[in-house]
Parts: C-alpha cells; structure tokens; sequence
C-alpha cells in the first residue's frame, strides 16, 4: 500500500566509515572524519568535527563554525538557497535547533532525502523556526523518541526560572544555570531578555559563543564574563556548561544553588543521580510530537533514525503507519548526553 | 502548606538541614489532618496499597491501545511506575496547587477507585489523573501503590517533630512506634505527659550498635565492657505485662503471631518484663542461618510441619523493664544482675581483661553460628537510638568471592537508566551460575564507567535485564551462606554486596561453586 514508488536506483546517502555520505555528490555530512568536502547540519561537536578541507554549511552558521573548527575553508549558503555538487542539487533548510543549524536536502531530479540533523518545532527566538521539507527519504535524529517527552512551552518554564533565581537572591546563594554553552545559553539569554531588564554573568565558553550571536543580529540581554565581575554572591543569575559542577570555577560566586537546563530533566531520576536540585526541561531537540509531526509532514516513505531511541521510533513507525522505518548507526550524540 | 508543597520542598534539596527545616515548616504551618496523614507517609506507617502495580499498568491501554510496548519503553526510560504514568497522563500545564491539604481527598478518592468494576479502573484512573497536575499525579499514585520514599528517613521526620512539639526524640519514637491516630489534635496529643500503662506496654526503643572504631586498642579499655556474641538472629523486644506478652521487631513489626513457641514460652516464665534480645532458629546441631529464619517471616499461617522443623527461641541479653519499674537508666551491668534473677533463656557473657582474650573469643564465633561480638559499657545506660561509644559490634570479617558479571539491569529512583543491579556468577564446570545479586559498594564514577561498558557490551536483552559479554570480576562481601533449593547455584548467600571491581582479574580467575561448597562446611 506504499503510494510513492520506491526508487530502485542507488541510494544518494550511505553509511561509510567517515559518516553519511553522497556518492553522486562526492560530499559527507557530517563526517566523523576529516574528508575532503563537507555539509555540516551545525555547529555542534558532534556534528561539525575538526580537519576536513572544506565545509558547506547555512549561512548564519559561519562565524560559529568557523571559530569552533578553526577554519576559513566554509562556503556559507543562505536557507532555501540550492547549489549544485555534480548532479545534486543541495539546500540548506532551518532546523530550529540553534544559530545557523540546517535540514540539508539533496535532490538529484527525481528523489530528494532530507538530513534533519538535530532540530526542535518550539518556538525559539536566537535562531530561524524549523520549516518542513518534503522528500522520498528523511534521515531524523531520535533522541528524546519516547512519549515521556513532551516540552512545556518557554512562556510556562520562564516566570520558573525567574522565581527560582529570585528566591536564591533572598537565600543570599549565587544562582547558577547549567546549561549546554552553544545554543541553549544564548537561547536562554534571548528569552531573558524578551521578558526583562535583568542581566546575566557567564562562563567563558558561553561569552565566546556570545559574540557570535550578537554579531548575527541575536539580541540577548545584558551580560557579563563572569571572570570579569567582583568575586562574592550574585544576584546575576550565573549560567555556564555542565562541566562545571565541582569546579573551581564555581567557587568565586560564595554559596552556589545548581539547577540545569534540558530535556533530560523530564525525569526526576535523571535530575537526582545529577545531583541537581533544580531541573528546567528545556531541550533543543524535537520531543516526541514533534519528531513525529516531522515525519509526517515530510510526506517521507523511508524514515531513517539516528542517535537516541531510534528502537523504539522505528518500531513505532512501522507498526502505525505505512512509512518504511530503518534505525541508522551514526557516531552523533555520542557523549553528549547531559550537554545539550 | 499542603503535602505537595512539601514534597516540592524535600525534593529541591540534597541537604539533610534544610529537609528538617522543610519538614518543620510544614508541621507547624499544615493542615492538622494533612500533616498527620503526611508523617503516617513519611515514616512509612500505614502505607496501606490501595492500587496495584499491576492495576497502574492497565492505564497503558488506555493511553497506547494498538502499541502497549510504548508504555514499556516509557517505564524503563523513567525507572518509576508512577512517576512514568504522572508524565504521560497529568496535566503538564497545570501548576500545583501547594497550599489546601489534598491527602484526606486523596485517600477518598482512592477507596472510590476500588470500589469501581475492575474493567472500568484503567479509564477511571487515567481521568483521575488528567485532573492533576504533574507532581499531584506522581504523588497521587505513589501514596496511593504503597511504595512512597522521599528520601527522608523517619528519624528526620521524629527530629522535626521533637523540634515542633518540644519533646525529646526518645518519648517521640516511643509514642510513634505503634503509628498514630489521625486527628485534629494529633500534635497536642503527641505533647501529652506519659502514663505508666504506656509506659510498659510498648517496645522501647532500641540501643543500636556501631562498628568497633580501627584504633580500639589504644581508646578503649577492654575490662570497661561486657562481652557478647553477636548472633544473627532477629532482634527482638519481648514484653509481658499483666495481661499480654508481645514480640516486637526493629521497625516497630509486631510479631508476635509469628512466633507462637516462644510466645508459648515466655506465658510460663514468671514476671512481667520488657526483654531485648535475638530470636533464633535453634536446632539439635545447633544454631540455624538466618536463611532458616527468613522461611519463617511473613507467614499468613505458621503450620506445625514448619514449627517442627524450624523451631525459634528468644535468647535474651538485656532487661529494660521488670514489674512495673523502668531500669534503662541502670548501668548495664545491674541489668544484667536482674535478668540473672529470671528464668529466662540467656546470651552468655563475658568480662575479659585483655583485647587478646576477646580476639580468642571472637575467633571462636563462627563455629557457635555467631557473627562476631558484641562489647557493651557496663555503666552504661540503655538509651535508645544509636548512641556513640556504648554497644560496639565487632563482626567477623564478611566472607568474600569474585564473581563475574552476567546481567546488568537499571537501578530504581536516583539510578533509573544507570545499570546499577549486577547479577554475578561463579564457574561450575565451564559455565556460569548466578549466585548474588549485589546493587551497592560502588563509587558514582565506577557506576557511570561500568553502566558504558555495560551499554557497549550487552550480549542480549531481556525485557529491562541486559546480558553482558563475561568480562568484568567484582569482589564481593557477604555475611552468611546457606544451601538454598529455590538457586539454581543451590546456595544462596546474605547481604552480599560489592567490595571492589577487580580490574586485575579476568573471568578466569573468578571464584567456582566448589568454593562455596567449602565455605558451607565451615559454616557448618
């Protein structure tokens, strides 16, 4: 009962030891390798690795990448702006995930595969909203494939972290943020700043990466290199990656209170084995609605799942629907569990 | 406050401090009923189970009718039913109301769940919960399934109520061990002054023991102390009144039906008395294990075959009450003298001059089916709790083996989605034979290294128990070994748990089951 014929011609993307990789295009997606030409979906570790001569990637990605992989060898395209490799025909579409992260569709006159890289649907003001691409193929991320996930909307987690921060300033405890540095801080800070005056301090990774932000036009709200602020309590609220929970570099700010930021902390169990005593579900990936309004939308007849509950995705896939689902062994999300 | 809002409070905090602060709080600003019904909760009384696990689990075909395994995978992923049930079903918007008490509702609303035709209760219960917030379902169903754990222990909360009613933690204990009653006087009626039927009809609370600190020898004196054997039994308080004779075990169980012989017994000594000792499996070759005395717990009915092969004594060591007068501010030693008066069965004792007399002593132990000794001041007072530097234990050192991991399942609550549950083998001939179960000795950071070895080594899976490549050897402890016929191993070992990882072992170097065959003869 499938509608669409399946192409029997060669697949455009395949599984190789470097990455996912076009044939007829001669170019990887985000290979784990250094290779001689790349498409990176974004900026992420994972997903945009160092050595490789040449990398295409949306354009409001270039400064991030560019200052992450340390490179000058970026050919940046605008969203919905197709070039040609060979025969393909590729476009960088919004992802929604962060700054300048991309769906990258290849199209080779009569199938077309889509490559989400990771993405969210909720809305989020420091980069373009997710736009629905259709195609024969979608390659999805998975990772927070379980109904258990479901994100509340910034305007609910919002008016929570203000009062958790406002009732730390009355404890007199610096109130710290952890959260993943590229991305969700400045995601964080945009909304911060959309709902108030108040200012921030923050680690050093976070203020590199601020920069960026700025220069694309991001408006964040006030903010500060923690390094730079008078040592004692803050008022600021403090935000800074995971890593450093027990670190030195908690010890400037006094008596501290941790809360993080992400999706892993739907799960109070999550939450505890963290040692965190206040989570904030705010994820950058799709929940489960979203991935599967994803796959619906895109109209796809072969869904491959990468990284997170790919398992349960495709048994769900092809139990319900007609859609042909396949899980995909990549090398994204590794180690980065609680980051992000 | 209401019970929500303080759940919301102990669950922010890691520190035992504010939890207490929390925890007054609450008593002091709550509901008289809600706080009542709270600390019945919290200190694990009362945890009457009015919905099934598997009762909880129908709601998954409500929610997933055509792919039920979804619910599965959701329950993994969570590690707890009924917080997985409370994120797929409450209102994730809806904020929680944290002020007007809500368990009496809930405990109402619970009876009426039972009361509907088993086919309606899944949709019943899944409207229930859409009506809720997040935190209310999960605490909703959590009272209501039994297995309510905050991590609060109920010294804390006896801590937090001696503050508010300005009594002592010991007259606290006391006055709770039997539950409370739930009213709107409940605090002022924990505050009343103590009657002298209260005060001999109840167990007193028990004088916990602490490891022999490692440089006894130069801190203490050995002739300041009375010393015991330390049997592994179950200890017990045996009190006669004028009217009842009761047997009580720690955790304020009231056992008493579950030893008729020694209830039998005790009618025919004269006296009326609070006893403390150990009940023990006694047979002509001697003392049985503790394997022996779990086959008499939690009986519904203790049958003659069962008596007869598994015959239980009271062996007494101590003597807190006798006619009516309270000697637990004796010194230990006039103790004694009394329950030397008594016709009672005694724990032999012992007053030694030397540390290497005890040491001779404890070597000898084993062989009596002791676990070591007991040192207990002679001065000393009988205060209940664990009082430093009064009852010293000095257990043998705990029997080990290496093992080696086959299945790895993941942990409840805190390690939910760490595999933290290790099943471990021995060799038999060329295969391995599971003999212990071990959940706890490791670090964080071992866990965390061994749950990605064990993610990137799993041979199979079965439902949430993953089998793993044999590799990995872990030391472990335990404290007694028995034949069991319900192992496939034939023996089942006690409190076995992980003394370290053996990363210089491999497979082949762990222990088989002739070992412990060996080990079951000295036992014997």
């Amino acid at each position: 009962m499938i509608s669409k014929n399946t192409p029997s011609r060669d697949p455009l993307i395949q599984r190789t030891d470097k990455g996912l990789y076009c044939p007829q295009a001669d170019v990887y997606i985000d290979p784990w390798r250094a290779v001689p030409r790349a498409l990176i979906t974004h900026a992420h570790a994972d997903h945009a690795r160092p050595g490789s001569s040449q990398y295409h990637c949306a354009s409001d990605s270039t400064g991030v990448i560019g200052s992450r992989l340390n490179t000058e060898h970026i050919v940046p395209h605008p969203y919905g702006e197709s070039f040609q490799l060979n025969d393909i025909e590729i476009t960088f579409f919004p992802a929604g995930h962060i700054l300048g992260s991309a769906q990258i569709r290849l199209h080779d006159g009569e199938q077309t595969w889509v490559i989400t890289g990771d993405y969210k649907r909720t809305p989020d003001p420091s980069c373009k909203a997710f736009e629905p691409v259709e195609c024969d193929v979608l390659i999805t991320e998975a990772t927070f494939a379980l109904p258990i996930y479901r994100w509340p909307s910034m305007d609910e987690i919002m008016p929570r972290i203000f009062r958790w921060w406002d009732a730390n300033i009355r404890a007199k405890r610096t109130p710290v943020l952890l959260c993943y540095s590229l991305g969700k801080a400045q995601r964080v800070m945009t909304e911060i700043a959309a709902r108030s005056n108040r200012g921030v301090r923050v680690h050093g990774a976070v203020a590199t990466l601020n920069t960026h932000y700025e220069a694309a036009g991001v408006p964040l709200c006030p903010w500060e290199r923690a390094a730079d602020a008078p040592k004692g309590v803050s008022q600021e609220l403090v935000i800074a990656p995971p890593q450093v929970a027990g670190s030195a570099f908690l010890k400037r700010f006094g008596p501290t209170e941790l809360a993080m930021a992400s999706g892993w902390m739907q799960v109070r169990g999550v939450r505890r084995r963290a040692a965190i005593n206040q989570g904030f579900v705010i994820s950058d990936h799709a929940d489960w609605n979203e991935l599967l309004e994803t796959i619906y939308q895109s109209n796809a007849h072969t869904v491959y799942a990468t990284h997170g509950e790919t398992r349960v995705l495709t048994r769900f896939l092809n139990e319900t629907t007609a859609i042909k689902a396949t899980r995909l062994e990549t090398a994204f999300g590794i180690n980065q569990e609680l980051d992000q | 406050m209401n019970f929500v809002g303080l759940f919301q409070s102990l669950d922010a905090s890691q520190s035992t401090h504010a939890k207490r602060d929390a925890l007054i709080a609450f008593l002091e600003q709550g509901d008289a009923v809600e706080t009542a019904l709270a600390v019945s909760l919290l200190t694990g009384r009362k945890q009457q189970r009015t919905l099934k696990p598997a009762q909880l689990k129908q709601v998954a075909g409500v929610l997933y009718q055509e792919t039920p395994w979804l619910f599965d995978e959701c329950y993994q992923a969570v590690g707890d039913l009924s917080e997985t049930l409370a994120i797929l079903c409450a209102d994730g918007l809806q904020e929680a109301n944290t002020q007007d008490p809500v368990l009496s509702a809930w405990s109402d609303l619970q009876q009426q769940l039972l009361q509907i035709h088993p086919d309606a209760l899944p949709t019943a219960l899944y409207t229930t919960l859409q009506q809720l917030s997040r935190d209310e379902a999960f605490l909703f169903l959590k009272t209501a399934s039994g297995g309510f754990r905050v991590g609060v222990s109920r010294g804390l909360v006896h801590d937090a109520l001696a503050k508010v009613t300005g009594m002592s933690r010991d007259v606290i204990d006391e006055r709770l061990m039997d539950g409370l009653t739930v009213s709107q006087d409940w605090l002022s009626d924990l505050q009343r002054p103590l009657s002298d039927a209260e005060q001999h009809a109840r167990p007193c609370p028990f004088l916990l023991a602490h490891p022999l600190p490692d440089n006894f020898e130069s801190t203490l004196s050995p002739s300041d102390y009375v010393v015991e054997y330390k049997w592994d039994g179950i200890r017990a308080q045996l009190i006669k009144t004028d009217q009842i004779i009761r047997l009580w075990s720690r955790g304020d169980h009231d056992i008493t039906t579950q030893f008729p012989e020694i209830i039998e017994a005790a009618s025919s000594w004269p006296g009326q008395w609070t006893l403390d000792g150990e009940i023990l499996i006694v047979r002509d070759e001697g003392l049985g294990s503790f394997h022996d005395l779990q086959t008499r717990l939690n009986r519904k009915r203790v049958t003659k075959p069962l008596l007869a092969s598994h015959p239980a004594r009271f062996r007494a060591y101590d003597l807190l009450k006798l006619n009516g007068v309270d000697l637990r501010e004796q010194p230990l030693i006039k103790r004694k003298a009394h329950l030397d008066t008594l016709s009672v069965e005694q724990s032999p004792w012992h007053i030694h001059h030397s540390w290497l007399a005890i040491s001779q002593m404890r070597a000898q132990s084993r062989s009596l089916g002791a676990e070591g000794l007991m040192l207990k001041a002679q001065d000393a007072a009988y205060q209940g709790g664990r009082k430093s530097g009064v009852w010293w234990k000095w257990k043998l050192d705990p029997m080990t083996a290496d093992l080696v991991l086959i299945y790895a399942q993941a942990g409840h609550g805190r390690r939910a989605s760490l595999h933290t549950d290790y099943t471990l083998a021995a060799w038999s001939e060329n295969t391995l034979v599971p003999v212990a179960k071990a959940y706890s000795g490791l670090t964080d950071d071992e866990l965390k290294t061994i749950d990605r070895w064990i993610k990137a080594h799993t041979t199979d899976k079965f439902g949430p128990v993953r089998q793993v490549e044999a590799e990995l050897v872990f030391e472990i402890g335990f404290e007694g070994i028995a034949r069991s016929s319900r192992h496939k191993s034939g023996i089942a070992l006690r409190f076995p748990r992980i003394l370290r990882w053996r990363t210089d072992l491999t497979p082949t170097d762990a222990d088989s089951l002739s070992y412990f065959n060996e080990l079951l003869e000295v036992a014997r």
